[in-house]
């Protein structure tokens, strides 16, 4: 049984309220030690941050919990995080993306909401950029997230000369810039701390996220070690290695009842297994409480059902356009373009990860015996995701006259990440209503 | 079914629109394997709704040489006999992608429509933008409007929207195997056309020996007989037919072949611009290209230059008329001028000995074949799937060892026996 497997049969008995401590229930960490050894899992409620600033790398968090059965998630946008979103939420996985774009987005209010959030015992899981948001700084927005007294080594005020990929190479910060000095895979070490267990060496892929510099020895949870044949120097070596080795890679910081975890590679990342299995182990570790009932599956109620022919209607609907879009965004693949939005720069590919995130789930939702979905949530699916289509065709078509796309590329991935968060609302709530049996019973 | 399939057949009604779908029963392939044994079947069970059937072969779209073809199945208009005919270039594997193994079109339209069959959809549209189109235009359309220059297209031109009894069903831009009118059918149905697009995957029951026995038997075949051969013409020497290399091979651009098959049997001709020409051209429609042997060496006996041959292929191309049966009528009637052929397009009739005599299109009969080992060599590659021109120059494609690769490749233990019974019974003999 792969770790995935093993947290799917854990969390399937979670979810029926079984009492498991973590000792029991998280295996192959070398028994770490800590006060929460002890303490019973939870089946959490998890919100996935999706909103401005996002990019697609939140979706690789969806894979991580869908693979191991943490079905209780919700997905929110800057606007839904401020209208109490993290009500009853135990979890808040913040993604990568454009750290300026997500702290403006969620400004003062936001930033009040995810603080009151942790202090009262909350999990802030950051990734990449949702590891810079926390971090002390004095640029507008940023510093309303002033939470983790870390500092970043690759900042700068002289830039280095970039090797490759100079689109995505560094980032204006006031009058200095945040450079990456490498990409793709890098090797950590963890440092025996808990929760990770004894030190072990592990994996793990690096896409612009902090190397970090702590006062606090024992919050770091593991230090970027060295590279691999598959690192990609977008700096001198030397530079690289004065920059990010040593430094930290993962930070635990307590703020009132609550915790903060920041990494900066993406633990979450759907091809780095051991990654996955730290995360979601720290996670279980520093959970708010003990086993409650799921409340999403607590929530739903009759009304919630489609019909089997309505079902079978949107779920072909809903086949049919991301088929449609998915074909021109693999002709627009072929073609020499890129967008830049915000600070961040855009490639054709990551239009199908969007797509592929709701095309891979579809099956499931065929197959399910019922559609949990909220009244007026099918309608507006569908009609996301045909307009979908429409984007992907008119970026596609002005693209092969030559005309530049900027606008359409921008309103093209806003409607993406709204109709994947449309969509995977409906497949989580129907994975959480079937899951573990209780409702078959 | 699990391997090797979409497991999925649509019926679609062109009349009510309704379209279902059926699971491929793997009793049914365990009885008729697959490709013609299983159109002819559901050309049996929709028999009174003039259906036509598109079907792939069990090895279709895998990496079993020569496995491009699919094929479909109806009542010829031509010999009127239930016939079959091939599906090559990409078309035939993209069906297979597209998330179905079989499709019954049965009833006619109540107006021009096109099917859009993608990864486990068919869609029936509205065909007012593409009918009238010739077949180039039609094939762009599609393109441009779906967004993608992958999708194959399997349509007809104005002679199957006018009736003509010789229109032929074309791939894309071009001319396929289809010698037997069922371009005719399409237009009866008011069916312009089928565009096919799927990012599909097919799983292998056993990958690993699968893909080996694959690359010995492609590495066995590139060093045989045919080791160097390749364009439409020396096909056609190596299968006992007349030469036309000389003739041909100074407006030659390059070879292309259809799936994963390690001879190219197509030319590409340049007509309005220099064959030797290495860059792409600037020139919108170049050229064209050569899938059908048969109306140049018509062609040529009747003294045209390679050029006004190719130029008349290619107005049969876009016109959607059989060039094999224009050039046939063309030579009893003594037309030889390019606008005279051209213009005789819409008032061409039958009958017409290109449409030949057998159930399987004469597009592959090359040279003076044996008669039955020729039949029987159709019938094997069209239940498995296998390009038919290359299956009859593959002596290494044995039978028995598609047989082999199909088993590793299902799970299935398909017999010599069954084989054997499949042909007999699509030919007839049974």
């Amino acid at each position: 049984m792969d770790i995935y497997e093993r947290f799917k049969t854990l969390n399937s008995r979670l979810i029926r309220g079984e009492n498991i401590p973590f000792s029991e229930g998280i295996k192959g960490l070398s028994h770490p030690s800590g006060t929460n050894r002890d303490k019973p899992l939870a089946y959490p409620a998890i919100a996935i941050y999706a909103g401005q600033g996002a990019s697609h790398s939140w979706l690789w968090f969806v894979d991580l919990f869908d693979r191991m059965g943490l079905y209780d998630l919700c997905f929110l946008t800057d606007t839904t995080l401020k209208e109490n979103g993290l009500r009853g939420i135990d979890v808040l996985a913040m993604s990568g993306g454009d750290t300026f774009a997500i702290a403006e987005g969620l400004g003062k209010s936001g930033a009040r909401e995810i603080e009151r959030f942790i202090r009262s015992g909350g999990l802030y899981m950051g990734s990449c950029a949702g590891a810079y948001l926390p971090l002390n700084s004095s640029k507008p927005f940023l510093n309303l997230f002033n939470y983790v007294p870390a500092k970043i080594t690759n900042l700068t005020r002289s830039l280095p000369t970039a090797l490759r990929l100079k689109e995505k190479f560094c980032t204006s910060y006031g009058c200095s810039f945040i450079f990456h000095p490498v990409r793709e895979t890098v090797e950590l070490k963890t440092n025996g701390f808990a929760p990770f267990g004894k030190p072990k060496t592990l994996l793990a892929p690096l896409y612009g996220g902090p190397p970090m510099i702590l006062s606090d020895p024992a919050a770091v949870l593991a230090r970027y070690t060295g590279f691999t044949d598959h690192t990609l120097f977008l700096v001198d070596r030397k530079l690289a290695e004065e920059t990010v080795l040593g430094t930290a890679a993962v930070i635990r910081k307590k703020m009132g009842a609550g915790h903060f975890h920041l990494y900066g590679p993406h633990f979450e990342h759907p091809r780095f297994p051991t990654a996955n299995h730290l995360m979601a182990a720290a996670m279980y570790w520093d959970l708010r409480r003990g086993n409650p009932p799921c409340p999403r599956t607590d929530a739903l109620q009759g009304d919630a059902f489609l019909s089997k022919k309505s079902a079978k209607h949107f779920i072909r609907a809903v086949k049919r356009e991301i088929s449609n879009a998915r074909i021109v965004a693999a002709g627009l693949e072929m073609q020499p373009v890129q967008w830049t939005i915000g600070n961040k720069v855009y490639d054709p590919g990551k239009i199908r990860v969007f797509l592929e995130a709701i095309w891979s789930r579809l099956g499931v939702l065929e197959k399910a015996p019922r559609l949990c979905i909220q009244p007026g949530q099918d309608g507006a699916t569908m009609r996301h995701t045909a307009s979908l289509t429409s984007l992907v065709r008119a970026t596609k078509r002005d693209s092969d006259q030559g005309r530049n796309t900027p606008d359409l590329a921008r309103t093209l991935f806003s409607e993406l990440s709204h109709s994947s968060m449309l969509f995977l609302d409906i497949y989580f709530r129907t994975q959480a209503y079937h899951f573990g049996g209780i409702h078959e019973a | 079914m699990e391997y090797l399939a979409s497991d999925k057949i649509a019926i679609v009604d062109l009349g009510s629109g309704d379209i279902t779908e059926e699971e491929l029963d793997e009793d049914l392939v365990l009885e008729k394997i697959g490709g013609v044994g299983i159109t002819q079947s559901l050309y049996d069970r929709f028999e009174g709704e003039d259906p036509i059937v598109l079907g792939s072969g069990l090895l279709t779209g895998s990496l079993v040489p020569g496995s491009a073809l699919s094929v479909m199945t109806a009542k010829s208009p031509l010999t009127g006999k239930v016939s079959h005919v091939p599906v090559v270039l990409d078309a035939g594997i993209e069906f297979k992608y597209s998330g179905f193994d079989y499709m019954v079109i049965k009833g006619t339209a109540q107006k021009p429509v096109y099917l859009w069959v993608h990864d486990g959809i068919v869609d029936i549209n509205d065909a007012d933008e593409v009918w009238g189109k010739d077949v180039w235009a039609a094939t762009d359309y599609i393109r441009e409007f779906m967004g993608d220059d992958l999708i194959q297209v399997l349509g007809i031109g104005k002679a199957g929207e006018s009736g003509s009894p010789l229109a032929t069903t074309c791939i894309n831009y071009w001319q396929g195997g289809d010698r037997l009118g069922f371009g005719t059918l399409f237009g009866q149905k008011m069916l312009k056309l089928i565009g096919l697009r799927g990012m599909g995957l097919l799983e292998i029951a056993e990958p690993e020996d699968f893909v080996e026995d694959c690359l010995a038997l492609v590495s066995t075949i590139k060093s045989g007989p045919l080791k160097g051969k390749k364009g439409i013409a020396q096909m056609a020497v190596t299968l006992g037919g007349e030469d036309i290399e000389d003739w041909i091979s100074p407006l030659i651009h390059r070879h292309m072949a259809c799936f994963n098959t390690p001879i190219p049997t197509n030319s590409f001709v340049f007509l309005d611009e220099d064959p030797a020409l290495l860059e792409e051209s600037k020139v919108n429609e170049p050229g064209m290209l050569l899938t059908d042997i048969h109306p140049l060496i018509t062609l040529k006996k009747m003294g045209l230059s390679a050029k006004d041959a190719c130029q008349v292929l290619k107005e049969c191309a876009k016109y959607g008329i059989d060039a094999a049966a224009v050039a046939e009528l063309s030579e009893k009637a003594g037309t030889t001028a390019l606008e005279d052929m051209v213009k005789s397009f819409p008032e061409l009739k039958g009958p017409v000995d290109s449409a030949g005599t057998s159930i399987f299109s004469p597009w592959a009969m090359v040279g003076n074949q044996d008669r039955d080992t020729w039949e029987r060599r159709q019938a094997v590659s069209y239940i498995l799937g296998i390009h038919p021109l290359f299956a009859l120059m593959t002596s290494e494609l044995t039978e028995a060892k598609l047989l082999d690769l199909a088993s590793l490749g299902t799970e299935l233990e398909l017999t010599q026996e069954t084989l054997d019974e499949v042909v007999a019974e699509v030919s007839g003999k049974s």
